[in-house]
């Protein structure tokens, strides 16, 4: 053998075997077992956390770990990937090696008539009927007609009949459907992550998200409220968006949870809510003179209004606002180090006879610690405010949403077909015995044995029950 | 805080206690001294259970305003409820009343662990606002004659569905111990107790058929969540534990049925996989609600 040849016959081999070991059902049950097993870890680890969480909950060691092997987002992971490909690829050549020899089988439907194939049976019946050998044809036919079969038919030489009767050959094809079904779903979830994204956006009342560079659009919120039960409990919250398209309004809608508004393909969700960081409604400033216990007036400040303070030559005006104040001292700048109302601070503008003379942060839970009126013994007070509800609005397109319900509907097609229409087989065979009439019947089931031996029962009872018969049972 | 009166529900509830411990142990007996008239007692006697699970989950309807499927105990009901029927079926079409000892003990079993639950997981509360899904087509035609309020939604038909399929796995898990047990009994000898179980080729065969009805039933389950999330999350798949359990429990059936079906795997080795996949849906079901955070926490 020259080396060529001997290359093809390895190279042969080698396809042979990787195609067989795609072409194996075991490979199916080892790959659904280990993905259930690893998607485990996926549930206990806590997903998509930032990496201090993880090493406050296992240590730093375990944390490397977690890491490295992907636990922080297994299901992104590419072995995890690699495991749900492996499958797919195992049931695409698993329905390439197995339907086309099914279909030629069941659409070449060769029975066989012979008596004798009936005795090799493991389900079957003999039983004589007193009657001639036509009307137990007559009565055979109304069985078929009855519960549905098609049949065909054909006479011996002996002056026997033999049928044979069958239904349900769509329920093979249940699992071909549910195989096809999630091909079209993963088809749906690439699409969906190809093509589609995702983000979180957060608005107060006025304010508006821009989908200008996406879709050419903008949201406006007109109203955010929340519904609550007689309990206090909250019932629901909701948001009026309006749509804006070259600055006209084109759509309103009220959106709440379960309900989102669609446009242009694009789908807002309500999915939060929460109170401003950096924004109040409202703010009540003090105004204390230098030996005085308490203020001695408090002026209601709206966001950025100037209001005068009563009695003195200063006003005030809200410009700033964080939940949690924080100092970041590489941009100077004041930040809020999360959304709760931690450290609450407000920056207001003091004017002095209608003249600014300085911006200082005042502290609700430390007032007066530092000086907030320039060469003055005089002080502001920070007394408390009224925040400003924003509405959390998740932006979601995801164009392969569809064509997964539409795998979900095969799949619920196939599930159907596969486990609920059973292939059913009947071979019968009739010979007359002069006035009485034998009849053996024996049947093949795709599944279910038991909804078989019922179906012989209940055909012997069709017999009795049309006419008197010995049973003769093995 | 007002509370809702729940006097009724738990009135019926506590009746079905009574009457779930009665039916397990009617069965017990029945499998012990085979007589005719405790065997039919017993199916009577599950028969009322069964009613009466069904009046208490009327009456929590009522109480709470909203179908009772909103929290752990409520479900629990459900489940039970379910299971109860699903047996009945079981045992009308087979005559077969030594399922009951088992299966209805495993009714009973879970209506203890309903009644033990810590109280939180008990109250009447309101809906939260993601639990509030009414089918809109339904709210339209059933507003014209002023029944609105009885329109049903995805959380109706999610968690029915689901639960029609966790209660025939329980079903399949019962009689897949029996299996076990008749099949040890089979190979020493055939006598004692577990003799007087049916044939192991028939608890193999019924067992696999539960789990042919409880299959389909969780993928439906599944796709109307997602469906259901899609509308709710703004997402139809976030990995979130329940719905990742509920994928693993999925994935441990799936690889029952080609095992059974294509490699033709009969007998111990389905056994076992079906008591497998039995422990997956408890995790699914209370194992992720107690331990495991996430969106799903309500039950």
């Amino acid at each position: 053998m020259s080396k060529d040849k001997e290359k093809t016959v390895l190279q042969k081999t080698l396809r042979k075997r990787i195609w067989s070991f795609f072409n194996s059902v075991l490979l199916t049950i080892g790959t659904m077992l280990s993905l259930a097993l690893v998607s485990i870890i996926g549930t206990v680890v806590e997903q998509n956390k930032d990496m201090e969480t993880y090493i406050q909950e296992y240590g730093e060691k375990w944390a490397g770990y977690i890491s490295w092997a992907g636990f922080n987002d297994m299901f992104h992971t590419w072995w995890f990937s690699a495991l749900l490909g492996l499958l797919v690829i195992n049931i695409l050549v698993c329905t390439i090696e197995r339907f086309p020899p099914k279909w030629k089988v069941l659409l070449a439907n060769k029975p066989n008539f012979s008596p004798t194939f009936i005795d090799k049976l493991q389900h079957r019946k003999v039983f004589t009927v007193n009657a001639d050998k036509d009307a137990t044809d007559t009565i055979l036919k109304s069985f078929f007609k009855k519960k549905r079969y098609k049949f065909l038919e054909e006479s011996a030489k002996d002056g026997s009949s033999a049928f044979y009767a069958w239904k349900g050959v769509i329920g093979r094809y249940g699992s071909d459907f549910t195989h096809i079904s999630l091909f079209v779903i993963l088809a749906g979830a690439i699409i969906g992550s190809v093509y589609g994204y995702k983000s979180f956006k957060v608005i107060t009342v006025g304010s508006t998200i821009n989908m200008e560079k996406r879709a050419g659009f903008n949201l406006r919120l007109d109203k955010f409220w929340i519904d609550y039960y007689d309990t206090g409990q909250i019932r629901q919250y909701n948001s009026i968006l309006t749509v804006v398209e070259d600055g006209k309004d084109i759509v309103e809608k009220q959106i709440w949870v379960n309900e989102p508004l669609l446009y242009k393909g694009i789908r807002f969700y309500q999915s939060s809510w929460g109170t401003s960081w950096n924004k109040v409604d409202a703010a009540e400033i003090g105004f204390k003179r230098k030996d005085d216990e308490e203020s001695s007036t408090i002026v209601r400040v709206k966001w950025n209004t100037k209001v005068d303070i009563p009695d003195s030559p200063y006003a005030v005006k809200v410009i700033g606002y964080a939940a949690d104040f924080a100092f970041d001292d590489a941009r100077k700048a004041v930040f809020s180090k999360s959304m709760e109302a931690d450290n609450p601070a407000v920056m207001v503008e003091l004017y002095k006879d209608g003249e600014h003379i300085s911006s200082p942060w005042l502290f609700l839970k430390y007032p007066g610690l530092f000086s907030s009126i320039p060469d003055s013994d005089d002080s502001l007070i920070f007394e408390g405010y009224r925040g400003v509800l924003f509405s959390g609005i998740s932006v979601n397109k995801d164009p392969g949403t569809n064509v997964v319900w539409v795998g979900s509907c095969i799949m619920g097609i196939g599930f159907i077909l596969a486990f609920f229409i059973f292939h059913k087989r009947l071979y019968i065979n009739i010979k007359s015995n002069g006035s009485s009439t034998e009849v053996k019947i024996g049947g093949v089931i795709n599944k279910n044995t038991m909804a078989l031996e019922k179906e012989l029962e209940v055909f012997c009872d069709h017999f009795e029950k049309k006419q008197k018969t010995h049973k003769r049972e093995f | 805080m007002d509370q809702p009166k729940i006097v009724l529900s738990l009135m019926f509830f506590t009746m079905a206690f009574a009457f779930y411990g009665m039916t397990a142990l009617l069965y017990i007996i029945n499998w012990v001294f085979r007589k005719r008239w405790i065997g039919q007692t017993a199916t009577a006697m599950a028969i009322i259970s069964a009613f009466t699970m069904l009046m208490m989950l009327i009456a929590r309807a009522g109480e709470s305003g909203h179908a009772p499927f909103s929290n752990l105990y409520e479900s629990m009901a459900l489940f039970v409820w379910a299971l109860t029927v699903g047996y009945l079926v079981l045992e009308f079409r087979y005559k077969l009343k030594t399922l009951g000892a088992f299966v209805m003990t495993i009714a009973f079993l879970s209506v203890i662990s309903a009644s033990m639950l810590p109280y939180k997981f008990k109250s009447v509360a309101p809906l939260n606002p993601a639990l509030q899904n009414k089918w809109k087509w339904m709210v339209n035609l059933f507003s014209k004659v002023g029944l609105e309020n009885y329109a049903i939604g995805w959380l109706d038909f999610h968690v029915f569905a689901t639960f029609i399929g966790y209660a025939a796995f329980a079903i399949a898990f019962g009689i897949s111990i029996m299996f076990l047990l008749k099949l040890r009994n089979e190979e020493h000898g055939n006598s004692g107790l577990f003799s007087r179980l049916p044939e192991s080729k028939l608890l193999d065969e019924i067992s696999y058929r539960a789990i042919a009805w409880g299959f389909p039933f969780l993928g439906v389950g599944i796709v109307s969540g997602a469906v259901w999330a899609n509308y709710a999350w703004g997402t139809y798949w976030s990995w979130d534990p329940k719905e990742t359990w509920s994928l693993i429990t999925w994935f441990v059936y799936a690889a029952y049925l080609h095992a059974r079906v294509t490699r033709g795997w009969k007998g111990k080795r389905c056994a076992w996989l079906s008591i497998l996949g039995f422990l997956a849906v408890m995790f699914l079901y209370w194992g992720v609600s107690f331990i495991l955070p996430g969106l799903h926490a309500y039950a």
